[in-house]
């Protein structure tokens, strides 16, 4: 078992053509906990995934998992320390099969190249035969087991959510990332990926940072939160404390704010 | 790399791996008759077919070979290619350069046939890892605009490097010898069949074909194509995943080049004559065409593809006198050769517009299983679910 | 020199040219995010209705007639082929660009056969001497007219709403959309306008001192591709810088030719391609291209 490692945001910094779109963020996730990144619209969550993922550069600033420093890595380097992402808007394809696009997912894992691939050599077989197996538990473990033949396209909404969060399970990350993991469900959806995400945190005691609106979730499964507003943090905490800080009543101004639960 | 943290947890809470239902081997499925009896069918060609319809079956081999591999490219990784006419030059001239002995006064290394044509293939791969900075680095139809100028740069070279190309003349082909097996027209008689070197390259050609098409199937299906797969449809998810996206691409388009390379070979053995003509920018086209009417990122598709594309100007020409508006060429009329670029210019433009997925998609789409309507509800087994 | 000079001068001249077919090239990528490989049959079709109408109605109308032929025929393509496509992948859409390319070309190729067509323009070989610098007068009109038609565009493009409704479409075509913008028309006269640009280049291509029209003329027109992507395939200012560049390196390639004959003939062909590899090495996106923000 890899120790899950801390991460650690300090001064994060990220501009667009003038526009700074995060504004020396800090924020600390402790290892096995689940931190929680809100916001209104447009305070800069994604930017912030994107920057942990190493899709957007940061204008200055560091992102450290326990050793390494994340903030010059290209993605596929990020994802090769163990750092997984779903993405808000679904990214994945809708023709592949379920079991396909979980596969990927054990891209990082797995070694078969073009050469062992072509020729079918043995090596190749029996790798893939291993992981198939495992992503048949994983698809177990999120309720899609009896998915992985029909093509990702043909689910419904939350399904297909719930397929792009088992192809980040299937990468055996230390670091999970979710962007908006509720977004678009059914309220029977929620309950289930909430449970799910849940399930993660208990059983494999790797750390998750969670995009989310649907302050219910939020407040059910974060340990810590950290508020956005216009790229700058705003509020960091326990949800309690978060929730009743007058700045993040503020900036959500009755929005979310009025519906925790 | 074994299982990292959680194996056990999460299998706990799963049902056993169970085994997928594997289909009983026998009786085998329509679709295995048919492909006996296909193999028996173009097995059996050669002894019914005249040699222009054998050559006219050699170039659509060849043709395919090297649409399987452009469709590695630009269908499984959404990597646009203008380009591949360079490599299939890369090919037929990188062979004739390796076999031939100098006799006709121009470079030859001399070597064995075989060992030629396995060095063109290589020769190809280098000629597509040398542009890899750029076939990393740009995507989609970005890449097809650079990889314009590997066009002009073949025809550039082979019209001026003449030691090397025979310049505008081109060079003879050296046939193919394997282990004493001489693939020309020197007398061989099976079954009261004259053998020459059509026959003979014809089984060379399947053989061929054969492996680049399960070896292509087998990429495309493996850990390889999944990435590929992703870098088309997803590039930022692909990154995120852990695919190295520009090492990826790179890969794809070696790989798609030695394609190239070996339908560049196999073209020249068949033509016996190399000319840098052929190598141009319509060739190109040719091979995009070939894999969008077959069905971009399907093996068989491209395939079919490159049949419809490489056998209708013959078809045409065979049978100008019969067809209405096709004439034959420099009487005014439609030649045969402009008529099948007509048709598959359309066919190009109908295919993208009113059967996404190209033709292989009707021969699929009959065979397919039909989808289960029902939707699984996350958490709950369906009834039809492997825990029965 | 004072052969440099007349290189350099030439070669500004060819660029303009070659400017004018990239700035087409560019409208409709922005315009529609579509890589357009058709756009040298475009170039081809405007040429060709110039050259066959100008003996009978004379050349002023026919290359009105061309220019109006090569923006129908771009519209046409928009219309009947562009519009229909119902799936979203713009490299599909750049494959059948391709499918009408060889349509187009196959069609125009057929009927100008062997023949070099004259295009009837005014200004036949007649050179300007200018000290010891000596140009032809189609060269000096050819840079003007690109000139003039250029700065036309850029006027259009930045003052008028045609040219706000395309360059939010640029942007996002999805908020455009929602703001009112019709995406339908925007495109359509992307792919026009293109067309009218591009028979303007076909007749500067076929002038003194090319003898004409005839099937190599849309290999010519190729260049603006190189010139496109040079640039930055979604800068209007790349496609100005492109050209320019294209047309120069070609000039001065072809013009010491013979100082190069090591690397073979047909060099001012081949040089704005290796141009366009150098610069792609450095610099992916172009000269003036948007770099992506994501780094994959």
């Amino acid at each position: 078992m890899t120790a899950v490692p801390a991460l650690e945001v300090t001064g994060l910094t990220v501009r667009f053509a003038g526009l700074t779109a995060l504004d020396a963020v800090d924020f600390r996730v402790a290892p096995g906990t689940v931190h929680a990144v809100i916001g209104p619209n447009g305070a800069g969550k994604s930017t912030c995934f994107n920057v942990l993922s190493g899709v957007y550069r940061a204008a200055s600033g560091s992102v450290r998992l326990g050793d390494e420093e994340l903030t010059g890595l290209p993605p596929h380097r990020i994802a090769a320390l163990g750092v997984a992402r779903t993405f808000q808007n679904l990214a994945l394809p809708p023709t592949a099969t379920v079991a396909d696009s979980l596969l990927l997912g054990r891209h990082r894992l797995t070694r078969t190249g073009f050469v062992a691939a072509g020729l079918r050599l043995p090596s190749a077989l029996r790798e893939e035969r291993r992981h198939r197996e495992r992503v048949r538990e994983i698809a177990q473990f999120v309720g899609l087991g009896d998915a992985l033949d029909r093509p990702a396209g043909s689910l419904p909404y939350g399904a297909q959510k719930l397929a792009e969060l088992a192809r980040a399970l299937c990468m055996e990350p230390s670091l999970l990332l979710l962007d908006e993991p509720v977004a678009g469900m059914t309220a029977d959806e929620r309950r289930r990926t909430a449970a799910v995400i849940a399930g993660v945190r208990d059983s494999l005691g790797i750390s998750i940072v969670l995009v989310e609106h649907d302050m219910g979730v939020v407040m059910r499964l974060a340990d810590t939160v950290t508020v956005l507003d216009f790229g700058r943090r705003i509020a960091d905490g326990t949800p309690a404390a978060v929730q009743n800080d007058p700045a993040v009543v503020r900036a959500y101004l009755g929005e979310d704010a009025e519906e925790p639960s | 790399m074994s299982d990292a943290p959680g194996t056990t947890v999460v299998a706990g809470r799963g049902a056993p791996p169970a085994k997928t239902a594997l289909r009983p081997a026998w009786p085998p499925r329509p679709r295995t008759y048919l492909w006996i009896a296909g193999s028996v069918l173009l097995l059996a060609l050669p002894f019914y077919l005249d040699r222009f319809w054998l050559q006219a079956g050699l170039f659509a081999m060849a043709a395919a070979i090297g649409a399987i591999g452009i469709n590695m490219l630009t269908g499984s990784t959404g990597q646009l290619s203008m380009g591949h006419a360079f490599f299939l030059a890369v090919g037929a001239y990188g062979y004739c350069a390796f076999a031939g002995d100098g006799g006709d006064e121009l470079t030859g290394l001399g070597l064995p046939t075989a060992v030629a044509a396995v060095l063109a293939v290589a020769l190809a791969g280098l000629a597509g890892g040398l542009f890899s900075p750029i076939a990393g680095r740009l995507r989609g139809a970005y890449l097809g605009i650079a990889t314009l100028a590997l066009i002009f740069i073949g025809q550039h070279v082979l019209f001026n490097a003449h030691d090397l190309t025979g310049g505008f003349n081109g060079r003879d082909v050296p046939p193919l010898n394997i282990l004493g097996f001489r693939f020309d027209d020197s007398e061989l008689v099976v079954a009261a069949i004259p053998f020459g070197s059509a026959e003979k390259l014809w089984y060379a050609g399947l053989v061929l074909l054969a492996g680049c098409a399960l070896f292509a199937r087998g990429v495309l299906r493996g850990r390889p194509g999944r990435a590929m797969n992703v870098i088309r449809d997803h590039r930022i998810a692909a990154g995120v995943m852990g695919v190295p996206v520009a090492r990826y691409r790179a890969a794809a388009f070696v790989l798609s080049s030695m394609y190239a390379g070996l339908a560049g070979v196999l073209l020249a053995l068949v033509f016996q004559r190399t000319v840098p003509d052929y190598f141009g920018m319509v060739l190109s086209l040719e091979y995009l065409a070939m894999i969008v009417i077959g069905g971009l990122g399907s093996v068989a598709g491209a395939v079919v593809g490159a049949a419809f594309v490489s056998l209708l100007p013959q078809v045409l020409t065979r049978y100008s006198d019969a067809l209405p508006l096709v004439a034959e060429s420099g009487t005014g009329g439609v030649a045969p050769g402009e008529a099948a670029r007509y048709l598959y210019g359309a066919a190009v433009v109908a295919v993208v517009l009113f059967l996404p997925g190209g033709l292989i998609r009707l021969v699929t789409r009959r065979t397919a299983p039909p989808k289960h309507p029902d939707k699984p509800t996350p958490g709950t087994p369906g009834p039809s679910g492997e825990e029965r | 020199m004072t052969t440099f000079a007349e290189l350099l001068l030439n070669g500004v001249s060819l660029g303009s040219v070659y400017a004018l077919i990239a700035l087409g090239f560019v409208v409709i990528f922005k315009a529609t995010e579509v890589v357009n490989f058709a756009h040298a049959s475009l170039l081809l079709a405007g040429g060709y209705v110039t050259a066959v109408l100008h003996d009978d109605i004379g050349f002023w109308p026919a290359l009105l007639a061309g220019v109006a032929g090569a923006a129908l025929v771009g519209a046409a393509v928009e219309f009947l082929v562009m519009r229909r496509y119902r799936g979203r992948d713009h490299s599909v859409l750049a494959i059948v660009t391709i499918g009408v390319d060889i349509l187009l070309v196959t069609e125009l190729t057929r009927r100008i056969g062997t023949n070099v067509l004259a295009v009837g323009d005014p200004w036949g070989d007649a050179v300007l001497t200018i000290g010891s610098v000596t140009i032809a007068e189609t060269r000096v009109a050819a840079l003007i007219a690109a000139g003039l038609l250029i700065t036309a565009f850029l006027l259009v493009f930045r003052h008028t709403s045609w040219g706000v409704a395309m360059r939010a479409a640029a942007e996002s075509a999805e908020t455009a959309a929602l703001m009112g913008v019709r995406l339908g028309r925007v495109s359509l006269g992307a792919w026009a306008v293109a067309g009218g640009l591009a028979a303007v280049a076909a007749l500067f291509l076929t002038v003194f001192p090319t003898p004409g029209l005839e099937r190599s003329t849309s290999l010519a027109a190729m260049k603006a591709f190189p010139a496109a992507i040079l640039g930055g395939l979604d800068s209007t200012t790349g496609a100005l810088v492109g050209g320019l560049t294209v047309g120069v390196t070609e000039s001065l390639a072809t013009g010491y030719q013979s100082d190069l004959t090591f690397l073979g003939r047909g060099l001012g062909d081949l040089a704005p391609y290796l141009v366009m590899i150098v610069i792609l090495l450095v610099r992916p996106a172009g000269l003036f291209g948007t770099k992506e923000l994501a780094r994959v």
